[in-house]
């Protein structure tokens, strides 16, 4: 079945918008019945039953992207089951009656959607969104590809986008390779990459790390220090090493894929001091923490280049900022953060008896895996073009950064 | 288990195999050595826990300097192990029974107390002059490692008899044989058929890897070696079609692939790595050693089978890990320096795992539903200790223990004449832990493994199914699919094929494991542990649990939910 003639959106898309949380806090704007919308651009991906399009639509000062489905009346509901909130109204095209829906309440629709995108390149037995966010909508599809489907608009190529694929051509294979890409008109639609199923956040992995030292945690006030107790079984070290060597691995790709500025007056950091063991500032990840890297059955992956399936519901808040020039250093002193704030966090979880000890093992426990880890980062062939300064140096550079960002209250991450 | 039939020619893709040895099972003529007599005798018991072949470690005429690998006469029995006659016996015993009995098959060397050896040594001009390696220098293949590095400086020994220098991969006094020479190989190829005209299902391949030598070579791996293994299957497929060859290669696996050749080389191959990362992610609590390795293991031919294992006679090696995670094994698993053996742990795993039996559930749950056939090792059942206090490797080969009496019912003999002296220690000793006590306990370890055993028994899919590792958000829980690979491979692959049951109950056993898909979800931690699992594509089917048959809730699009306890394992069928 098939149209040449497809629904009018314009006159339903103001009062679904103003029934969506993430466009009411993308124009800060709650509780209005309708909002005036107007669509000013459309792409028909489907025409045949169900049909499909990408709408863009003005409202206010922000531009967003709805993907619309259509089916018959007498079909549709089924279809949609109870997720009424999807519906936008009926409309016609030229089978008659259609009722007018966000696509990817339609699992048809949705595996239909990873076709158009791609081109036909890609095809997938099976997809469900798996994250709805302000930006965007994230979607799963056979557990081998992921989707970001932007929902607010941005007038400039995003920066994600442009990170991702630099560092693609770069040849930093740590994170989740793009696939596909949807552009029209200059605007970012959505960004296909792959998929990695079974992969956990670096911060699962340190808390089992520090669940199974701090279980040694001693009620009594002498408690063996971390020296004896030993490392605990779920030793995080070798781990750290190998993140280490990820990380170094990521600002070298940085730097071939943006190049090097020089390091701005004042040292590494807002602290100022130990600038001199820094060369050249680079295109920092600068949101580098826990929940930004994830270990994978091939080793570490780095997200968060504005943001990934891969993480939480709770880490959906990843930066979509600037790119931003800044010592590399900067990048490893917030995973150290990190590192500090799940340890914090750990010891805050035992008994007030126990407390006391669970801190001083907790201490030599983040001791051992910032050493690991910098270590890891620092034997990186290459990276002394970067960081060209000595170990002491850069263990000095760090602890300055990290009292820094002590101060301004911790890395967000962890 | 009168049931059970031997099978055909596929039988050990599903079949579980029980390594022993027989000096250490049961002595049956007091003299203080396990013999054939004294195993047979014990055939009750093995099916009764239900175990398919049992894998016999040298019973060979042996000066015992390693453990009768150092063989002294191929075509023989050690008169204390009995006699051929008597091994006969036990084979057809067991085949009555639908057992199986494969054996070790030490290629690589001999005993310097071999004839060939004897005669090769004599001269330089003799009939087997050329069966070893022989040369008037030890500078030849400087690139091989040693391998037993604590006992042996150098792979070269002199040799004063003949003055010259002759080569060992093992101990020295283990020279190698030469398969360059025809004879060497026709000799080799008359021992496969004299034990197979016996009767026994096939070999365990002692040291395949290293039959082939070549200068510049590590003389591991080598295609003159996969050439002579190639020989021996098809000499083993012409005098007994389902007789099987497992490859012991302590290599990785991308490297022991090749030995399963084209399906006509070995049926059978160890995957050394797995063992180790199998203790190593339960001690990390997380499961990525143990995913990781999966996701290096290429696809093997059709026909073949890995051999997986938790403990074998010889050391937990850790040749195929990182330095890190050797380190690490060290630091957990072995602390006394005692317990450690060449690049290796010389321990059991009961007391591996600290005697914690939800540790030895779990990891048996592991071993049983992992790719592959497992292999278990004689006294694991029973979570018999080791004593480390014993020199090289008999630490983990002492007395099975039978039952609390004098010498743990291994033996009538006087302690003192014992092959090695049974456990006697207040946690492991045969006092505590044996036989007669765990069967009397309905809710012993050896009970539970024997239910497993059976309910493996039911699902093909443990055997010859796909695995797919299920994404879960937390690191502790590992959590897989074993599913039949397409629905004719299961049919064809699963039914008279193979070793399984075929009367009617055991046949509607088979049917309900039929083309099943099996999910199974361990939690590898000591603490009780959330998981949320991946399972959309399942939406709708029904997890049934299968020990007690509990249906739990039913999959829904939205990541299932699950709670394990301390070291829990839950194994569903997922019905539809």
């Amino acid at each position: 079945m098939s149209s040449g003639r497809v629904p009018d959106f314009g006159p339903l898309v103001g009062a679904y918008l103003a029934r969506q949380d993430w466009a009411q806090s993308a124009l800060g704007s709650f509780g209005a019945t309708s909002l005036p919308a107007q669509v000013v651009d459309v792409e028909v991906l489907r025409t045949e039953h169900p049909g499909m399009a990408s709408v863009i639509v003005q409202c206010r000062d922000c531009t967003f992207h709805l993907v619309l489905g259509w089916r018959p009346v007498t079909v549709a509901p089924g279809v949609l089951g109870a997720q009424s909130d999807a519906v936008l109204g009926p409309g016609w095209d030229s089978t008659g009656e259609v009722l007018v829906y966000a696509a990817l309440a339609d699992s048809e629709l949705v595996v239909r959607l990873l076709e158009s995108v791609s081109g036909g390149g890609e095809r997938a037995e099976r997809g469900r969104v798996v994250q709805s966010l302000v930006s965007h909508a994230s979607l799963v599809y056979d557990d081998r590809l992921f989707m970001k489907c932007y929902r607010v608009i941005e007038p400039r190529p995003r920066p994600e986008v442009e990170m991702v694929w630099r560092l693609d051509a770069a040849g930093f294979n740590h994170m989740l390779a793009p696939v596909g890409h949807w552009q029209r008109n200059g605007r970012d639609l959505a960004l296909v990459r792959e998929f990695v199923p079974g992969a956990v956040e670096g911060l699962a992995l340190a808390r089992t790390s520090l669940r199974d030292l701090l279980a040694r945690a001693d009620s009594t006030n002498n408690g063996a220090p971390f020296a004896d107790v030993g490392l605990a079984g779920g030793d995080l070290g070798p781990e750290m090493r190998r993140l280490g060597e990820t990380t170094a691995r990521m600002h070298l790709a940085l730097a071939t894929a943006f190049g090097t500025e020089p390091l701005p007056r004042g040292g590494v950091g807002a602290a100022g001091g130990g600038g001199a063991v820094v060369a050249s500032a680079v295109r920092v990840h600068g949101d580098y923490h826990l929940r930004r890297v994830m270990r994978t059955d091939s080793g570490w992956l780095v997200a968060g280049f504005g943001d990934d399936p891969l993480m939480g519901a709770a880490a959906g808040a990843a930066s979509q900022g600037e790119g931003r020039f800044a010592s590399p250093l900067e990048d490893v002193a917030d995973l150290c953060c990190s590192l500090q704030i799940a340890a914090a966090e750990a010891v805050a979880l035992q008994t007030r008896s126990t407390r006391a000890h669970a801190g001083v093992l907790a201490q030599g426990w983040l001791e051992h895996n910032i050493a690991a880890f910098v270590s890891g980062y620092m034997s990186m062939a290459g990276i002394e073009r970067l960081i060209p300064g000595t170990r002491p140096d850069v263990d000095l550079a760090l602890s300055v950064l990290r009292s820094a960002r002590d101060s301004e209250g911790g890395s967000e991450g962890a | 288990m009168a049931d059970r039939q031997l099978g055909g020619a596929r039988w050990y893709e599903a079949a579980v195999f029980y390594e022993l040895l027989p000096r250490s099972f049961f002595d049956s003529n007091a003299d203080g050595i396990g013999d054939f007599k004294g195993l047979t005798a014990r055939l009750d018991y093995l099916e009764w826990l239900g175990v398919d072949c049992l894998w016999l470690l040298p019973f060979y005429p042996s000066p015992l300097r390693d453990g009768g690998y150092d063989v002294s006469d191929f075509m023989s029995v050690a008169p204390e192990c009995g006699s051929v006659e008597d091994l006969a016996a036990l084979v057809e015993d067991a085949h009555r029974r639908g057992i199986r009995i494969i054996s070790d098959l030490v290629m690589n060397h001999t005993s310097d107390q071999h004839p060939w050896f004897a005669e090769s040594r004599s001269s330089r001009d003799n009939r087997k002059a050329d069966w070893y390696m022989w040369a008037d220098d030890d500078q030849g293949y400087a690139d091989v490692r040693v391998i037993f590095v604590d006992a042996e400086p150098s792979n070269w020994t002199f040799d004063v008899p003949r003055q010259q220098y002759y080569w060992h991969r093992f101990f020295h006094h283990q020279p190698d044989l030469n398969y360059d020479n025809p004879d060497v190989v026709e000799a080799m190829l008359g021992v496969v058929r004299f034990w197979l005209d016996i009767g026994l299902d096939g070999f365990r391949l002692d040291a395949a890897a290293y039959l082939s030598k070549k200068e510049g070579t590590t003389c591991e791996n080598l295609p003159a070696t996969h050439e002579m293994l190639k020989r021996i299957r098809r000499e083993v497929d012409r005098h007994h079609a389902d007789a099987v060859l497992l490859a012991e290669v302590n290599q990785w696996p991308s490297d022991v692939v090749d030995y399963f050749g084209d399906s006509d080389e070995c049926h059978m191959a160890f995957h050394f790595p797995l063992m180790p990362r199998m203790f190593m992610a339960v001690r990390r609590e997380q499961r990525f050693p143990i995913t990781e390795i999966l996701a290096q293991t290429p696809p093997i031919p059709e026909g073949c089978q890995w051999g997986i294992f938790l403990r074998n006679h010889d050391e937990l090696t850790l040749e195929m890990v990182t330095e890190d995670d050797r380190d690490f094994m060290y630091a957990e698993y072995a602390r006394d320096p005692r317990m450690r053996r060449n690049v290796g742990i010389r321990r059991r795993l009961a007391t591996l795992v600290g005697n914690d039996r939800r540790v030895a559930e779990l990891l048996h749950a592991l071993l049983l539903s992992l790719p592959g056939a497992p292999v278990l090792y004689y006294g694991d059942e029973i979570l018999m200790g080791d004593n480390i206090y014993l020199g090289d490797r008999d630490t983990v080969r002492t007395p099975m223990q039978w039952t609390p009496d004098r010498n743990g019912g291994f033996s009538t003999a006087d302690f003192a004449q014992l092959y090695l002296p049974p456990l006697m220690d207040p946690v492991h000793g045969y006092q505590a832990v044996n036989v007669e006590a765990e069967r009397r306990d309905s809710s012993s370890f050896l009970h539970w493994l024997k239910r497993m055993l059976q309910v493996r028994r039911q699902y093909p899919e443990f055997a010859t199914g796909s695995l797919e590792v299920l994404s879960a958000d937390n690191p502790s829980v590992l959590a897989y699919l074993r599913a039949p690979r397409s629905r004719s491979e299961a049919i064809l692959g699963n039914g008279a094929d193979r070793g399984v049951p075929t009367t009617d109950a055991a046949a509607a056993d088979e049917e309900e494991g039929q083309g099943a898909t099996v999910l199974c979800v361990h939690n590898l931690s000591r603490f009780a542990q959330p998981a949320q699992l991946s399972l959309a594509r399942w939406g709708g089917a029904t997890p049934v649990e299968l020990l007690g048959r509990v249906p739990f809730p039913p999959v829904a699009e939205t990541p299932y939910s699950l709670t394990l306890p301390p070291y829990g394992i839950y194994w569903f069928e997922l019905r539809e």
